[in-house]
């Protein structure tokens, strides 16, 4: 299999999950498709350590830290929601306007 | 392209994903999108057994499909989970949306099948869960301490924002 | 004591501050007493300074106030015989105004207020007389102008009180622009501005001859407007809107007499150019008799005195434009002093007549107010110039001085306003005192606050003449130590002197017959030539022509900047602030709080940017 397939595979899960961020009215989908779009560019990263020039097993290292930092983020997030729900009583991103000056 | 069974794996594996992210975007009650979610990951550490890498593939699906898919379900069983994903009140905003990353992939796959990648493919058979975990514990081994304390920080930090405030 | 003559124009400002800062808390009472005061203090001081000045002679002190390069600008007090004589005039008919005020005043709502606008004005101008140094009396110039302002305006809530105060304000001003510019010019081609320093160089003769007859004129344009001389008088008929002891303040010592004032003290000036001398005489003449005429067919008591004060201002003038500097001060001082009491008698007048200023409705005065009447009497035969009244020596003074300088045909005017001046004095007299009235006077006293100014002036009147007649003393005086005037003293030719009492007695028994006797019909005159009557009753329709020159283009003209103002400039502001408003708008809407916006917005910027970076490797 020639490495653009995967590269291909990850760029259109990648863009899925960025529309999904940038449309989903629902936070908790949100963070749905914030982790599709880690894990989209962990094959990235893992297709890169199979083929290519200096390919070697330590990629997968790399994606193992990722896989941490994203358990993480989903931790936090989760957590971020669940408080916010509390004060604001609704999960819909476009109620969260806060930041609005 | 000759068709093996490596291109059958992909072919099939890539299409559930693609397929599962697709029914994320458009599925409409909640609960169904983190499945949709969950099924997207398993195929995802299929394309990694592909790929050689069939420790990663198990930490996948410990991590994602069990771990993370629940903590998700759980997220949305303590909001208000009988939500649904109403029609959009933003047409301009998702067709920009839609614009601007139809775009970015467009510009993204124009690049990757252009650029000059090799057909050099590495030494698979070196590959190795022994070999990973000594490269973790022994060259990256302060990344590895950092990352675990980041998870530590992180546990805490989750129980602290959703625990309920105590009334002064 | 006499490093301290600058005290004197002290005590007016500081009565000035204590009675606005009081204005609420004083009763007219104490203003009264406060501002008069102020005003004796001051006299009493001046006084003083002519003793010590008849002693020790000239006072000279400045003081460093301003240096710019190598010129130093140095204020100070300068005392010498003018000043002295100038601040006993203005000091005592400042105090005689004030006390009468209290009367003429009574009842209304501000007289604090009022005595500090007159003790400011009195400070102002006795700041002007003290004046060593051009620009020092031009500050002070100003400050009577505003003063002016200030008390013509005094009953601002009526509308012809406010246009006469500001029709004052900027009608001056015109004149006030050539003294301006005739301090720059001095300025420039003299390098200094004290006027010891600008007649010294004028002797070395360091100015051009061109230079000076420009600087000349334009201090007396300044001179024209201040004393309301033609075409620059029409202020002055106008002010009379203002209380009557303003009128009297300001016709008889302060305002007025600052032009004169400012034409004797420039002297030197005006004499080393006889085209100066020439204009001032002329205008002067023809002022005089213009302003007698209209003088003539008024019938508001007040403005037939203040064209009367124009036509004595112009007096003045062709006497110092003749040469004869004494006579034009000692016309200045005794129609100071006359007029004063022919307005605070014209005061009283009014007060009697409730208010009314119309002649035609008045008359009949002599047998109820026969105090008034005599005041008044004195007052006409001194300004009609009948011995041994003031007004007759001053008055000769001048024609002598105009026949002496051969100017015959502005004696000849001269002459013929002696006789208007005559006529038109005693037709108010007659028109006033004589016949009878639709108002019932019986029974109204005249305040002695009022009557008791009004007996010294009367009795100034009769003897303010004798300081130079017999013995030419104030000439003398006047002349001490300033070889530059030089001037024709005790030349009398005796007939001048019979001519023109002859000319004046034939006014008034021209007056007797018109208005009291009614042996001449009153429209003798008028029927055959209704031109000239409407013509003078519409005073020469200076004003009305003042208007189509001057008014109505500068209107128009302001009318066509005003729309361009609007419409272009004002259009392009509503543009350029537009532009900004219109893309606030825009960006403001992305700014609405939402993560998931922020997130498009750099998607996009991102593909963007993408885009720009590699557009030509991309498609190339």
């Amino acid at each position: 299999m020639p490495i653009t397939s995967y590269l291909a595979l990850s760029a259109i899960l990648f863009s899925l999950g960025l529309y999904g961020v940038l449309t989903k009215r629902n936070a908790v989908v949100v963070l749905f498709c914030i982790e599709l779009m880690l894990n989209a560019a962990n094959i990235n990263l893992v297709a890169f350590s199979k083929y290519g020039l200096y390919a070697n097993q330590t990629g997968h290292v790399f994606t193992l830290f990722t896989i941490t930092v994203a358990a993480a983020e989903a931790a936090v997030g989760i957590a971020i929601l669940i408080a916010l729900y509390r004060n604001r009583n609704s999960v819909k991103a476009d109620h969260y306007n806060m930041m609005k000056g | 392209m000759q068709i093996n069974g490596e291109f059958i794996a992909f072919f099939v594996l890539s299409i559930f994903a693609i397929g599962g992210a697709v029914l994320l975007m458009n599925l409409v009650r909640v609960v169904h999108m983190a499945l949709a979610l969950a099924f997207t990951l398993l195929s995802i550490a299929g394309i990694y057994l592909l790929l050689n890498a069939e420790f990663l593939a198990v930490v996948q699906v410990l991590i994602y499909t069990g771990g993370v898919s629940i903590l998700m379900l759980f997220g949305i069983m303590l909001t208000r989970h009988r939500d649904q994903e109403g029609d959009s009140v933003r047409p301009w905003h998702n067709l920009l949306s839609f614009l601007g990353v139809g775009s970015f992939l467009g510009i993204v796959i124009h690049t990757i099948y252009n650029a000059p990648l090799t057909e050099i493919t590495a030494e698979v058979g070196t590959f190795s869960t022994a070999w990973l975990g000594e490269a973790v514990f022994k060259q990256y081994v302060i990344p590895f301490e950092a990352v675990s304390v980041l998870l530590l920080i992180a546990l805490v930090g989750a129980v602290i924002l959703a625990r309920k405030e105590s009334k002064p | 004591m006499i490093e301290n003559i600058w005290a004197i124009p002290l005590f007016p400002l500081i009565a000035f501050v204590l009675l606005l800062a009081g204005r609420n808390v004083f009763q007219a009472k104490t203003a009264t007493w406060v501002g008069s005061l102020s005003a004796f203090l001051s006299f009493l001081g001046s006084v003083a300074a002519l003793w010590v000045q008849l002693s020790e002679g000239n006072h000279l002190s400045l003081f460093p106030w301003l240096s710019f390069g190598e010129t130093t600008i140095r204020f100070g007090i300068e005392l010498n015989q003018l000043n002295v004589l100038m601040m006993i005039l203005v000091s005592l008919i400042s105090f005689l105004v004030q006390v009468y005020s209290h009367s003429y005043m009574k009842g209304d709502q501000r007289v604090p207020i009022f005595h500090a606008y007159l003790s400011l004005f009195t400070f102002s101008m006795l700041g002007l007389v003290l004046s060593p140094n051009l620009l020092q009396l031009y500050i002070f110039w100003e400050l009577v102008g505003v003063c002016s302002f200030l008390l013509i305006g005094y009953w601002y809530f009526k509308p012809e009180a406010k246009r006469a105060a500001q029709k004052a304000f900027i009608v001056t001003r015109i004149g006030d622009v050539g003294l301006l510019i005739a301090v720059i010019l001095t300025l420039l081609y003299v390098g200094n501005l004290e006027l010891t320093t600008i007649f010294a160089s004028l002797d070395a003769g360091e100015i051009p001859p061109g230079m000076v007859t420009l600087i000349a004129l334009l201090v007396f344009v300044g001179a024209v407007g201040k004393s309301g001389q033609f075409p620059l008088h029409t202020w002055l008929p106008d002010a009379m809107e203002g209380p009557t002891p303003v009128s009297a303040l300001i016709h008889a010592a302060t305002m007025v007499a600052a032009g004169v004032f400012l034409v004797a003290r420039m002297f030197p000036l005006f004499q080393s150019s006889s085209v100066a001398m020439d204009t001032v005489a002329w205008t002067g003449a023809f002022t005089a008799i213009f302003a007698a005429g209209i003088g003539l067919v008024q019938y508001d008591i007040k403005r037939v005195l203040a064209y009367s004060t124009i036509s004595q201002l112009g007096y003045m003038m062709f006497a110092l434009g003749a040469g004869g500097y004494v006579a034009g001060i000692f016309h200045l001082m005794t129609h100071g002093v006359f007029k004063a009491l022919l307005f605070l008698v014209a005061g009283a007048i009014i007060i009697v007549f409730n208010h009314e200023q119309d002649l035609r409705r008045m008359g009949g005065l002599w047998k109820t107010h026969p105090t008034l009447g005599w005041f008044f009497v004195i007052g006409c035969l001194s300004i009609a110039g009948i011995p041994p009244f003031s007004g007759f020596f001053s008055k000769e003074e001048v024609l002598l001085a105009a026949f002496a300088d051969g100017r015959m045909g502005i004696f000849i005017l001269g002459i013929v306003t002696a006789f208007l001046t005559a006529f038109y004095m005693f037709r108010l007299f007659f028109l006033a005192f004589w016949g009878k009235s639709s108002i019932e006077t019986r029974g109204k006293t005249v305040a002695s606050t009022m009557i008791w100014p009004m007996g010294v002036l009367a009795l100034l009147s009769i003897l303010a003449g004798f300081v130079e007649v017999p013995g030419h003393h104030l000439s003398f005086w006047l002349r001490e130590g300033s070889d530059t005037i030089s001037g024709k003293v005790g030349e009398a030719s005796i007939w001048v002197a019979f001519f023109s009492i002859a000319v004046s007695l034939a006014g008034i028994i021209l007056a007797w017959a018109v208005y009291a006797n009614k042996s001449i019909p009153r429209d003798l005159l008028q029927k055959p030539f209704p031109w000239l009557y409407s013509f003078l009753h519409r005073k020469c329709y200076v004003d009305e022509m003042q208007r189509a020159i001057v008014v109505e283009p500068y209107r128009m003209l302001g009318f066509l900047l005003s729309a361009f103002d609007r419409y272009i400039v004002q259009g392009i502001v509503h543009l350029v602030a537009g532009i900004p408003r219109f893309a606030g708008a825009i960006v403001t809407r992305l700014q609405n709080g939402q993560a998931q916006t922020y997130a498009l917005v750099s998607v996009i910027g991102l593909v963007l940017l993408i885009i720009g970076l590699t557009a030509g490797r991309l498609f190339g």
